[in-house]
């Protein structure tokens, strides 16, 4: 009887009997497997970072149209770095990343995870789903219901039924406090990627490793702290790097919200208003491209950074536990 | 190679090929003589459709309110009468805001989409035509007598490095506005009220006057506190009045350059924040909903308010009209100019003239200059454009309108006639988009009190030098 070891010879002379074709197969078969994601990425993202970087390169812009403009070296990218508002804008952003992530998508996220399943499973789901209608909700009904709570009296729904019988005096909340709105308005949206993320995660766990804590005689807190949170490692990661790079590029609920006036003008939004938006017309495409190319290379920081220091790249290769 | 490896290198190109053919620019529809520059082939007479062919579509778009359809219904109204060609005007009126409304032509136009007739504000003339979206005037100002009507100055408004780039389709004054009611409330007498107007255009009656008419009111009862003076809720133009107010010149012909005076943006800042400091107007402004600002001063809240005279038909069909309409608004609306900011001159009032402008056949993918002008020869007429001037409360822009029955009696219309020869236009400068923006984020702050106005003002001017270099004059 023979083993299988003894069937298969110790050495294969691969070169010496496998046709040329087959070996440019094997080469090229990966390739053409990995051909479609490529270029995916290579027409949408590399291409256009590529046409920003070469527009902000120029003076492109509506009185130069596609037909006069020229090129002007790094001059957008000097004008950046000696605009009055440069440091304004930027402290805004980071400020406008740190507070929505760490009070709602991150924070609160994970605290509507953990309640939503440490409550019957029915009425979890329900408040979860309460949780998705600001996500659901067309941006522009839902800020002009936040516009309508914050007005000035007789109209807000805050002066007339919230701080009016409090005693407070009565004024228009959103440019009187316009961060908090704006952290509010984003939070609230998303909030709910998270909280889905984590919650799946949180029930995914391994029910051995729950009956194994309560066996120890664990409370609830005590659960969370050193069964649930520890397992959340991953996911927790994933949310807070996706929602950082996806913060730091949206805008939309601030232009609808504030038009960034108040001291809330935030990097992506000032490249928009400069490139293509503009209330008496000339919209500055190089100089927007330029702006746009800065936060291109700040979310390719953070992503190196996330990588590197957090060893993102663990969590791409395997999913550590069943929930991804 | 295997037929299947084969088969799989083939698909593989394909996609790739496809992909590459995808992301290259689309061309027009219709593809023009790229060569030909605009005026020339603007001046080549274009194919006159015989009897019984499909006629010319010529596109006509108008950023528009439901009072102000005929921007673009004017010139389809004026098409039926148009004789040398066989046309049909497409009207599309636009009621998204004026920046998104501009963004969506520069776009249309950079990918040869654009309208044939576009109607925008004048300032766009030096940015649309240094980027050859529209083409010169003169041409067809010449070829049809009734561009002869259109009164001479207003051509001023649509001339660019000593060319016309197209034609005014409304004008307006930013009246102030003051509740007549509430003035006799506080004590004044009919002949003081009905004599305001002339005081100010007489230098008589200033911002100043103004602020302590409105603290009184508050003092008295007669107006809620922070209801005295409600000025714009949002960007626009109407502030640069202040600062006219104040003596600030905005541009110099001469050197095609725009200017900023020191002192006039100062006392314009310090102004936008005393408003609040004494109460007349709220804290926290700016940004106040439209439809609130509107049913708040259409409904006799404020004492006095700054807007425009096109507002006075949209309070009477949207806001007022289960009142009575335009009769309530008579009968405790009163209208003024812009008081000055400095005893002795006169009160102004900015104008704003929309024009229609004639594409190129690079923006618009098509060939129909020609017949663009005819039409809007036909829409240059005090029988069209009294329709959109009536209905939308815009001055006219004809000389006979003066005459014209249905112009000659409106009599909102006739009462603002005046505030035309104490007007100033904003530059035709292809910065002035930038200049603006700087000069109202910093407004903002200073009313805000974010910042105090000298330091406002100093920063404003700061950012002004940094951004547009040797394109602006400090003074």
């Amino acid at each position: 009887m023979t083993t299988i070891d003894e069937r298969i010879p110790s050495t294969l002379p691969v070169t010496a009997r496998t046709p040329w074709w087959s070996n440019l197969r094997r080469m090229v078969a990966p390739l053409l497997f990995m051909s479609p994601a490529s270029l995916l990425v290579l027409v949408f993202f590399f291409t256009p970072v590529l046409i920003l970087f070469g527009i902000s390169l120029t003076n492109l812009s509506s009185s130069t149209g596609f037909r006069n403009w020229e090129w002007v070296g790094l001059e957008n990218y000097r004008r950046i770095f000696v605009h009055p508002q440069s440091v304004d804008v930027f402290r805004n952003t980071v400020k406008y990343v740190l507070f929505t992530l760490a009070l709602f998508n991150v924070g609160l996220a994970m605290v509507l995870a953990l309640l939503t399943t440490h409550i019957p499973r029915r009425t979890g789901f329900f408040f979860r789903s309460l949780w998705l209608l600001p996500r659901i909700t067309p941006s522009v009904v839902y800020i002009m219901m936040w516009k309508y709570m914050a007005a000035d009296a007789p109209y807000g729904i805050l002066n007339q039924h919230l701080f009016g019988p409090l005693g407070v005096e009565p004024t228009n909340w959103l440019p009187a406090q316009a961060w908090a709105f704006v952290i509010l308005t984003n939070g609230f949206v998303g909030a709910s990627f998270g909280m889905i993320i984590f919650t799946s995660a949180i029930e995914s766990i391994p029910r051995d490793y729950m009956i194994a804590a309560l066996v120890d005689g664990c409370n609830l807190l005590q659960r969370i702290r050193y069964v649930i949170l520890p397992m959340l490692r991953w996911p927790l990661l994933f949310v807070t790097t996706y929602q950082t790079l996806s913060l730091l590029t949206s805008f939309e609920y601030i232009l609808l919200l504030t038009e960034g006036q108040f001291n809330t003008e935030v990097w992506s939004l000032w490249a928009y208003q400069r490139a293509l938006n503009n209330y008496w017309g000339n919209f500055q495409w190089g100089f927007g491209a330029a702006l746009a190319m800065i936060l291109v290379g700040v979310g390719l920081l953070m992503a190196v950074v996330y990588m590197r220091y957090f060893q993102f790249n663990q969590l791409v290769q395997e999913p550590k536990i069943e929930a991804l | 190679m295997h037929p299947k490896t084969r088969w799989s290198v083939l698909v593989a190109l394909l996609v790739v090929a496809a992909l590459v053919l995808t992301a290259c620019p689309a061309q027009p529809a219709a593809a023009p003589a790229q060569e030909a520059a605009g005026e020339e082939a603007a001046a080549a007479p274009a194919e006159e459709a015989g009897p019984g062919e499909e006629p010319l579509e010529i596109v006509v778009w108008a950023q528009a309110n439901n009072v102000e359809r005929w921007r673009a219904d004017g010139p389809a109204k004026a098409a039926e009468m148009v004789t040398d060609f066989n046309v049909k005007v497409v009207p599309v009126n636009d009621d998204s805001g004026w920046g998104e409304y501009k963004q969506k032509f520069t776009l249309a136009a950079d990918s040869g989409e654009a309208p044939d007739i576009v109607v925008s504000g004048h300032e766009d003339i030096p940015v649309w035509a240094n980027a050859g979206y529209i083409t010169e005037f003169d041409w067809c100002r010449e070829r049809y007598p009734e561009f002869d009507d259109v009164i001479e100055s207003l051509w001023n408004s649509a001339t660019w490095k000593g060319k016309l780039w197209g034609v005014p389709q409304d004008t307006e004054a930013r009246p102030m506005f003051f509740n007549k009611k509430k003035l006799a409330e506080m004590g004044w007498s009919q002949e003081e009220i009905d004599a305001l107007p002339e005081r100010i255009k007489n230098g008589e009656f200033t911002l100043d006057d103004m602020i302590a008419t409105a603290k009184e009111a508050i003092e008295k009862g007669v107006v809620e506190p922070g209801y005295g003076y409600w000025h714009r809720p949002r960007k626009g133009g109407d502030f640069i009045q202040y600062y006219a107010a104040y003596g600030g010149r905005l541009y110099d012909p001469e050197q095609d350059k725009l200017v900023i005076d020191r002192e006039a943006l100062e006392n314009w800042y310090a102004f936008q924040r005393r408003v609040v400091e004494e109460g007349i107007t709220p804290e926290n402004y700016i940004g106040t909903e439209w439809s609130i600002w509107h049913d708040t001063v259409s409904r006799g809240q404020a004492l006095f308010w700054n807007g425009g005279i096109w507002q006075w038909a949209d309070w009477a069909v949207n806001y007022v009209a289960d009142l009575g309409g335009e009769e309530y608004l008579f009968s405790f609306v009163g209208y003024a100019l812009q008081p000055s900011g400095i005893p002795g001159r006169p009160g102004v009032t900015l104008s704003h003239p929309l024009v229609y402008m004639i594409t190129t056949p690079e923006a618009s993918g098509k060939e129909n200059q020609d017949a663009a002008c005819a039409v809007l020869a036909k829409t240059t007429t005090p029988e069209i454009n009294t329709l959109h001037a009536v209905e939308s409360t815009h001055l006219g822009i004809l000389k006979s309108q003066a005459d014209y029955p249905d112009y000659a009696n409106n009599r909102f219309l006739s009462d603002v006639l005046y505030m035309l020869d104490y007007n100033f236009y904003q530059p035709n400068h292809v910065m002035y988009g930038p200049y603006f923006d700087i000069l109202w984020d910093f407004m903002v702050k200073a009313e805000n009190g974010e910042m105090s106005p000298a330091d406002a003002a100093n920063a404003a001017i700061e950012l002004l030098q940094a951004e547009l270099a040797d394109a602006v004059l400090v003074e």
